[in-house]
């Protein structure tokens, strides 16, 4: 490397100014994202300190919300389902996206488009249409029970979001269904930009179909692959539109997550403080779990 | 960028934004009034505006009462609007407390509005207009709240008053009855041996969909026909030291676990997997002998069972009913209370209860609410009676906090499964109850 001009009494103003102007070109976007991102995350963790109705004058509340979210026997439940919604949202998928996305990409065929284009539809639907959609599928007498009677599974129906054993995987598999396409496309644009020639290395080193996708696809894909599981695994712990749909929680607090409890908080109970401190817990979960899949994309190398 | 410098910037950020805002949130005054003005029944000459905000299933009698007000106030003209119920829950102590704040709100439940002075005490008005004779007290003390913002009833001050009435009751399919055998049901034995030879004979006896916690009402209906309206309003109310953990209601719980059990209700899958319009959709299907549900359904059951759809109050040692009332509030930022006051008077006139009673509702003024015998609206109308007769209605449990809606739901269905035990299910809806009205 080379290195720096060293600075002269001369040139400093001139360099400072031009260390100053990249800041410039990006003053626009950081206003319009500390106005609408940082500005309210932060009056929401403000207000987490707060006794808050949501209308009224707030009385100071310290740090009694915290103890409060923690002495919640339902957050414990809610967490629990959250977390495990990591495995259909994040896990399920991103297994799933790249052995379809290394399926696709060994041998461009006809009618790829239209497979890639119809795995990421879910992604353009709202999510509360998604859990509409769902709930119908779901139903006592939905398509999925008409189906199974129909190929002589008719013990196996039920009204399956009614189910204590059975609401928490079936709205699971919901979350896999939507996270499935993004991944695909992510894991998909990650394998395009492997180099050709590692793939011939490998095959003259007479690696099968799977040594080529260990050896070679895997390693290849890994940022995407952290990309995926972040974006997923945000989507898993701060679900909340395809639950409230689906199940409202329900059957129980079978499907119950944090979300939920931080809306009934909000719009039910007017307990807005309350819900800010559950709201930054969560966050501060998520941070942790997207700085630890990080460490893991950043370690492997 | 590199993350230490990332984190610095966030953290930099984060302490502007706490400095920007750092101050209380929410309003540090009380809600600042209309135009102060005394109550009374005379209105302005002047031409006023009006404006009303409700719900489509609660408003649409209101809304067709409004042109026989503004005819008998030509002065006075209302600009009525809606929103669907769960936006409407959650904007409308945004809405008061706004600029542009309605003067005539529907008001589904006291709590925060009244909490925070958004609305106004009617107390005067109902003394000027006689609402107390006009009445029965409990069909107003729903709207009566103690200082402490939260109980309700007797000796609180008035802060709604009624447009309409609806029930929840017992609806039955008279073809199946008859073909059974079963005479209507009028204690708990007959009851119970209805449903048996209903089961017997391959019926389903109850309809029922918990999907939302609709079977509360059983539990509710259960425990208050047989502990008596009185007991049940006050615990409904927040009255200081009630619970919910009585013989009568642990009876009634054990009633829910015996008919999922027994088979009476539909497996416990199906019932919880099942929401309140299925549930009536299946009924009116010919699914079940007995449904237990609100007259605000009266009309999709009329049209699906047509002659064979019945209705009785909730059969049991004491008849009772649960029900609320639409009810209308005026804003404390209101410019014109009075003729706000004089449409909340109009709503008890003959023209406005045929509305409501048209509608599907029980009208204020009970001299319109006449319908043939024998049929759905008939036997409504006679059961509205019989529990009126004996100051029977009681208020939702569901509403007894603003939680409880919740935790009923969740509590059915663990019961409803054998998720969880009476003693659980009486000791979680009293927990909530004690977290808003005290042990």
């Amino acid at each position: 490397m080379f290195a720096r001009a060293p600075r002269g009494t001369s040139g400093s103003r001139e360099q400072k100014k031009r260390d100053f102007v990249p800041y410039l070109y990006v003053l626009p976007a950081l206003v319009a994202y500390s106005l609408f991102i940082l500005v309210p995350w932060a009056q929401s963790i403000w207000t987490s300190f707060w006794h808050w109705d949501g209308i009224g004058a707030a009385t100071w509340a310290g740090l009694e919300n915290y103890v409060a979210v923690f002495s919640n026997d339902d957050l414990s439940i809610a967490l629990r389902n959250g977390l495990g919604f990591i495995i259909f949202y994040s896990v399920i998928p991103v297994v799933l996206g790249a052995l379809l996305a290394a399926v696709i990409a060994a041998r461009p065929r006809r009618g790829t488009g239209l497979v890639r284009t119809v795995l990421f539809l879910p992604q353009i639907l709202p999510l509360v249409a998604v859990g509409v959609i769902w709930r119908y599928l779901y139903s006592a007498d939905g398509p999925i029970n008409q189906t199974l009677s129909a190929i002589g599974l008719g013990g196996a129906a039920r009204a399956w979001l009614g189910d204590f054993v059975w609401a928490y995987p079936a709205v699971g598999a919901v979350g896999t269904w939507v996270s499935t396409g993004l991944c695909v496309l992510l894991l998909l644009s990650g394998i395009q930009k492997i180099d050709p020639s590692l793939y011939e290395a490998a095959k003259l080193d007479r690696c099968g179909p799977v040594g080529l996708f260990m050896h070679v696809t895997l390693p290849g894909i890994r940022k995407e692959v952290v990309v995926a599981l972040t974006v997923t695994l945000i989507a898993a712990l701060a679900s909340f539109d395809i639950v409230y749909v689906t199940t409202g929680g329900g059957p129980g607090l079978q499907t119950i997550v944090p979300g939920v409890l931080i809306y009934r908080l909000v719009f039910t109970s007017n307990e807005v403080g309350l819900a800010c401190a559950l709201a930054t817990v969560l966050s501060a979960i998520i941070l942790v779990f997207v700085a630890l899949i990080g460490r893991l994309g950043r370690e492997q190398t | 960028m590199h993350h230490r410098t990332f984190l610095h910037s966030v953290a930099a950020l984060s302490a502007a934004g706490l400095f920007l805002t750092a101050c209380a949130p929410g309003g540090t005054t009380a809600a600042t009034t209309g135009d102060q003005v005394a109550a009374s029944d005379e209105l302005s000459t002047e031409e006023v505006t009006l404006t009303l905000m409700s719900t489509p299933e609660s408003g649409a009698a209101t809304e067709a009462t409004i042109a026989a007000f503004e005819a008998e106030h030509p002065n006075i003209n209302i600009a009525y609007s809606q929103t669907n119920y769960e936006d409407y829950n959650q904007s409308v102590n945004l809405n008061l407390s706004s600029d542009e704040s309605p003067d005539v709100v529907l008001l589904n439940a006291v709590g925060n509005t009244v909490k925070n002075d958004l609305v106004i005490p009617l107390d005067d008005y109902a003394d000027l207009y006689g609402w107390n004779d006009f009445f029965p007290s409990n069909q107003l003390n729903q709207w009566r709240v103690a200082e402490n913002g939260s109980t309700l009833g007797d000796g609180g001050t008035l802060f709604a008053a009624p447009a309409g009435f609806s029930l929840v009751g017992v609806y039955y399919n008279k073809k199946h009855a008859e073909e059974l055998g079963i005479d209507t049901p009028e204690t708990v034995e007959d009851f119970e041996s209805a449903l048996a030879e209903a089961k017997a004979g391959g019926v389903l006896p109850v309809q029922l969909g918990n999907g939302e916690g609709h079977a509360a009402f059983i539990v509710q209906l259960a425990g208050q026909s047989a502990s008596g309206a009185d007991a049940a309003s006050a615990w409904a109310f927040g009255h200081e030291g009630q619970s919910f953990d009585t013989p009568e209601n642990a009876a009634a719980a054990q009633l829910l676990v015996d008919w999922a059990d027994a088979g009476y209700i539909p497996d416990a899958t199906t019932v919880n997997g099942t929401d309140l319009q299925g549930a009536v959709e299946n009924f009116v299907s010919g699914e079940g002998l007995f449904l237990v549900d609100g007259i605000w359904d009266a009309g999709k059951v009329a049209e699906g069972l047509g002659e064979d759809a019945g209705f009785i109050a909730f059969p049991g040692e004491n008849t009772t009913g649960i029900g609320t009332s639409v009810a209308y509030a005026i804003s404390s930022r209101s410019d014109h209370p009075n003729e706000a006051a004089a449409f909340l008077d109009f709503l008890r006139s003959a023209e406005a209860s045929e509305q409501q009673f048209e509608q599907g509702f029980m009208p204020n003024d009970p001299s319109v609410a006449v319908a043939d015998a024998g049929t759905l609206q008939g036997d409504i109308v006679d059961a509205w009676a019989q529990i009126a007769a004996e100051n029977g209605l009681v208020a939702f449990n569901n509403n007894a906090t603003a939680t409880m809606n919740d935790t009923l739901k969740s509590g059915t269905q663990q019961l409803i499964a054998g998720q969880s035990t009476v003693d659980d299910f009486l000791d979680s809806v009293q927990a909530d109850w004690a977290k808003t009205h005290g042990q």
